[in-house]
């Protein structure tokens, strides 16, 4: 039984859309009279969308509240990133500074005046210092022909300061290191007889090198301490303190 | 649906318009969407929780445009959005009466695409008035008005899931509690005259 407001009852199946035709046309016409119905059709409709506005806003609570936690499950806190980076970055380091000590220690108990000798030595570069490359052995040495420069030196009735500092070098380059401290300690000679310091310092730091390239640590070190220790040696910066750590246990060995 | 497959705005716009479940639609908004409008708030002294309130507002607002065809697609459903959300933000900054950061926000956005949507939008205080009201029925009233205006479930199924005779008397129930809302409406004509002026604006 419909015990609601006859016009009531219409203007709501009026806005439901559930109104019959042949009622329309009367309602339209109460509507156009009675400003009070007028009235009641608008809070009428009014109330529906608020009904509306309100599943509405129910649906996207809901939602968001869903979103929220699938936006928290596959975000990962910064704090906790922070705190994971921190941790494995630590643990990274530890990792690296026991790997770097144990490197360390291993590259000092292993080590052998020879082995020295190999990771130290660097061919000199005669455009550092020099001017004229007009010399044969200064070609052969600029081509790397160390065999060659050999040959030419061995040939050589008078060598100067320059060709003997050469030819050690060349001796040093093809491992020939106990006959390139012989040919760095003629041109030491030479330099002691006729008061001269050609390749003074160049030849103190060569020489050590074939000395340990020899196998006679103990001759490489007193020369290697004496750069070490003098900061405006051109070589002062080759020889570290850990290279003297590491030639004097050689010694020891 | 799957709303983490890429949407073009037509098809989305569809989902959003339909009556039947515009739920994975929504979803989509959020996976979308929700980012860059937390980023706006963020930026422009919003918190967190502000955020999250705009963005229910900005989809809520969104959809209404759409279910009344308020909405002219001249722009990107997120060029729309952002639009929104600004007009949203500075409203709630405006409530909060933080006039110098309003001012300033406002200068920021005048670059970006204006679109006349104030009009769209109820105040938030307004909403909240409303929402008030409709939660102040009875649970029944609310399920019985909710199935039939929100979810547009007809008079058989609304019966199936509740414990009436017949359909008569859910019609005669859903007429009672509808009646009662507007009532309650009416008993505050200030809000009632407010909302209509918004609502009905066309």
């Amino acid at each position: 039984m419909n015990e609601n407001s006859p016009q009531t009852d219409l203007l709501i199946q009026f806005l439901d859309g559930e109104l019959p035709r042949e009622q329309m046309d009367s309602l339209k016409k109460s509507l156009t009279e009675n400003p009070a119905l007028r009235e009641e059709l608008e809070n009428l409709r009014l109330a529906k969308e608020a009904v509306k506005s309100y599943g509405l806003k129910n649906r996207v609570r809901l939602i968001h509240s869903e979103m929220m936690q699938e936006f928290k499950k596959t975000a990962v806190p910064k704090t906790s990133l922070i705190k994971m980076i921190t941790r494995h970055g630590l643990r990274v380091a530890a990792v690296l500074i026991v790997l770097f000590g144990i490197s360390t220690l291993y590259q000092y108990i292993t080590s052998t005046p020879e082995k020295l000798f190999t990771e130290n030595f660097k061919t000199f570069d005669l455009h550092t210092t020099r001017g004229n490359f007009n010399t044969i052995l200064e070609d052969l040495y600029e081509k790397g022909d160390m065999q060659g420069l050999i040959q030419q030196f061995i040939l050589m009735k008078t060598p100067e300061a320059k060709d003997y500092f050469l030819a050690g070098n060349a001796y040093l380059g093809i491992h020939e290191s106990a006959l390139a401290v012989k040919t760095f300690l003629k041109l030491g000679q030479l330099n002691k007889t006729n008061n001269t310091h050609f390749y003074e310092e160049d030849l103190e730091y060569y020489l050590a090198l074939g000395y340990l390239g020899s196998g006679k640590p103990a001759k490489a070190l007193p020369i290697l301490e004496k750069i070490h220790a003098d900061q405006n040696h051109p070589y002062h910066e080759a020889v570290s303190a850990w290279l003297i750590r590491k030639v004097k246990r050689t010694v020891k060995a | 649906m799957d709303s983490r497959k890429q949407l073009s705005d037509k098809r989305l716009i569809e989902l959003l318009r339909s009556d039947t479940n515009p739920d994975e639609a929504i979803r989509y908004l959020y996976r979308t969407q929700y980012s860059m409008t937390a980023a706006y708030i963020k930026q422009n002294s919003g918190t967190d929780e502000d955020a999250e309130d705009i963005f229910q507002e900005v989809v809520m607002v969104f959809i209404e445009v759409l279910k009344k065809n308020k909405f002219r697609a001249e722009s990107s459903i997120s060029t729309f959005l952002y639009s929104l959300t600004r007009n949203i933000w500075l409203n709630e900054l405006k409530k909060r009466g933080r006039a110098k950061l309003r001012d300033a926000v406002f200068e920021k956005g005048k670059e970006t695409t204006e679109m006349d949507v104030g009009y769209l939008m109820i105040n938030r205080e307004l909403k909240f008035q409303l929402m008030q009201l409709v939660d102040k029925l009875g649970e029944t009233c609310k399920k019985i008005l909710l199935a039939f205006y929100f979810e547009n479930q007809a008079m058989r199924e609304i019966l199936q899931n509740l414990d009436y005779e017949n359909e008569q008397v859910v019609r005669n129930k859903k007429y009672k509690c509808l009646k009662q809302l507007e009532q309650m409406m009416t008993a505050q004509p200030t809000l009632a005259n407010n909302l209509k002026s918004v609502l009905f604006y066309e």
